[in-house]
């Protein structure tokens, strides 16, 4: 087994829908490791509008990820520095990840280079959209993040995207023991199965013969997705978050790691505008507290617990 | 008890968790998902009927089970002196000094099983164990170690008075070593 000091642990934050605040999730929480201590190296990948760096008060930095695939520059050279001490910056721009431009061997050798860069951390802010370079550079990561918010639009989304993404994992894991037909025969026969869903599909493989369940249980049973619930307003929105968890086992048949909240804070909107690093600059938002919670459980994979306090009905004293 | 685990399992609660608490998270369950929460409307065509119907009716069986486990076998399962003949009781007076031993052999000649302690009062089964081991150092202060014997004596209906004058003075005495 690697050690962690050598092995740098990837972060990938994505989710369906626009505007619920992924980067600047990935800004706070990139800002929270570094205050750790942490070596960490935030990667712009939203291809239409990379804007992390306003996050932190920069202009767009010169170089980005398109140079490294077309002039080879090393990414140690594309990197700015954010301002924030152990946090560098990688951007991206149009054309550097999308599908005319990039192939699956090209994007794991920027996995390579990302996993040789000298940090602890690298964050990737994906942007919105199921893309098929979105979802496979989603399962590159180590630690797979949603943000979402508590909106109808955005829940489906969000259950689209995680959908997606576990489809699409079955179906690698599923080539590389030489089985792609049987996903996409079964899938094709579904209506003689019986099957409608995405949990009916999982059921009848793992059901059609021990070796797949094997295979189910070895390479897919530890695929979890963690989710941040973003822009909270009351306490029921709390709530928002461990229904998710609960709703996705019990009817997409997939776990769910509730990671934490952030309450909708008009401070967060100031200091974007005023060009200052919220985690920085911010001392008194209790949404610098609900980062440092959730990054912390993100680190760990620990549950947000708030069964207790359901419970118990403190929660009402929450928000 | 392993099958009541994964009744617990379902409403996400440890097995310490009271039949209030239980209720509390049952009904909160039950009204997410026959309400329309945007968190179930959002799910689309996956929030299937099928799936409520075997969901809902997996919550009610588990809610069945805990208040069955935990209101109606407290009584019948304290009662153990309905289960003591004659022999056993003789032979219990006859016990001079309640080591922890001895409340094993007791223990096990009524038929009893930890778990059966441990689901009426919800101490974990290895601490009664490490009572019986007289694995001392498993207990941080006597108060601990002191309502576990009450417990576990009320449980077997021995003299919790006279266990406790027996077995106390060795945990003491080793505290004092330590
Ligand atoms: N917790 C919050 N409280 C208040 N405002 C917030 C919060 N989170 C995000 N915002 C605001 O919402 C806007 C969108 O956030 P952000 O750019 O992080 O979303 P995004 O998911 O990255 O969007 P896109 O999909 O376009 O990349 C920002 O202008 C930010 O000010
Ligand atoms: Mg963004």
């Amino acid at each position: 087994m690697d050690t962690p000091e050598k092995h740098c642990k990837i972060w990938a934050v994505g989710g369906g829908k626009g505007g619920t605040g992924k980067s600047f999730i990935t800004s706070s929480t990139g800002t929270c490791l570094a205050l750790k201590g942490s070596k960490t190296i935030l990667l712009d990948a939203d291809l239409g509008g990379a804007n992390l760096h306003s996050f932190f008060g920069l202009n767009k930095p010169r170089y980005s990820l398109a140079d490294f695939f077309e002039k080879k520059i090393p990414l140690q050279d594309i990197m700015v520095q954010s301002g924030v001490a152990n946090l560098g910056l990688i951007t991206g721009s149009i054309g550097s990840l999308d599908s005319e431009s990039i192939n699956f061997a090209q994007k794991q050798k920027l996995f390579r280079h990302i996993r040789a860069l000298d940090a602890d951390h690298i964050l990737i802010d994906l942007g919105a959209g199921t893309h098929i370079n979105t979802l496979d550079t989603f399962l590159l990561a180590d630690r797979m993040i949603v943000v979402t918010v508590p909106e109808i639009t955005a829940l489906e989304n969000m259950y689209q995207f995680i959908k997606s993404v576990y489809f699409r994992k079955m179906k690698f894991i599923f080539k590389t023991y030489d089985l792609n037909t049987t996903i996409q025969d079964t899938w094709k026969n579904r209506a003689s199965h019986n099957i409608r869903s995405l949990k009916d599909l999982i059921t009848h493989l793992r059901e059609s013969s021990e070796y797949i369940r094997d295979i189910f249980d070895r390479e897919i049973s530890g695929f979890v997705v963690h989710i941040v619930l973003n822009q909270v307003r009351t306490t029921r929105d709390i709530l928002v978050g461990e229904n998710l968890k609960s709703a996705c086992m019990n009817f997409l048949g997939l776990k769910v790691v509730y990671a934490g909240y952030c309450r909708q804070d008009e401070a967060v909107h100031e200091n974007i505008n005023n060009k200052e690093p919220f985690l920085i600059f911010n001392r008194i938002s209790p949404v610098v507290k609900e980062i440092k919670t959730l990054t912390d459980n993100i680190i760990t994979g620990t549950h947000l617990s708030v069964r207790k306090d359901l419970v118990n009905g403190s929660l009402s004293q929450i928000l | 008890m392993e099958a009541y685990l994964k009744y617990y399992d379902l409403f996400e609660l440890p097995p310490e968790a009271t039949i209030e608490e239980i209720y509390k998270v049952y009904a909160y369950l039950k009204a997410l998902y026959t309400g329309d929460a945007m968190e179930t409307t959002a799910l689309n065509t996956d929030f299937s009927e099928d799936l409520l119907q075997d969901y809902l009716s997996r919550l009610d069986d588990a809610y069945e089970q805990l208040k069955l486990l935990l209101e109606t076998k407290k009584p019948a399962l304290t009662k153990k002196t309905d289960v003591m003949d004659e022999g056993l009781s003789d032979w219990i007076k006859s016990i001079a000094c309640f080591s922890g031993s001895a409340l094993k052999t007791v223990r096990e000649r009524m038929g009893v099983d930890l778990n059966d302690i441990f689901a009426v009062s919800r101490i974990q089964p290895h601490y009664l164990e490490d009572i019986e081991n007289e694995h001392f150092s498993s207990f941080r202060a006597e108060v601990f170690l002191r309502s576990y014997l009450i417990e576990y004596t009320r449980f077997l209906s021995l003299d919790s008075q006279k266990v406790l004058a027996d077995y106390l003075p060795r945990y003491r005495k080793s505290q004092g070593q330590a």
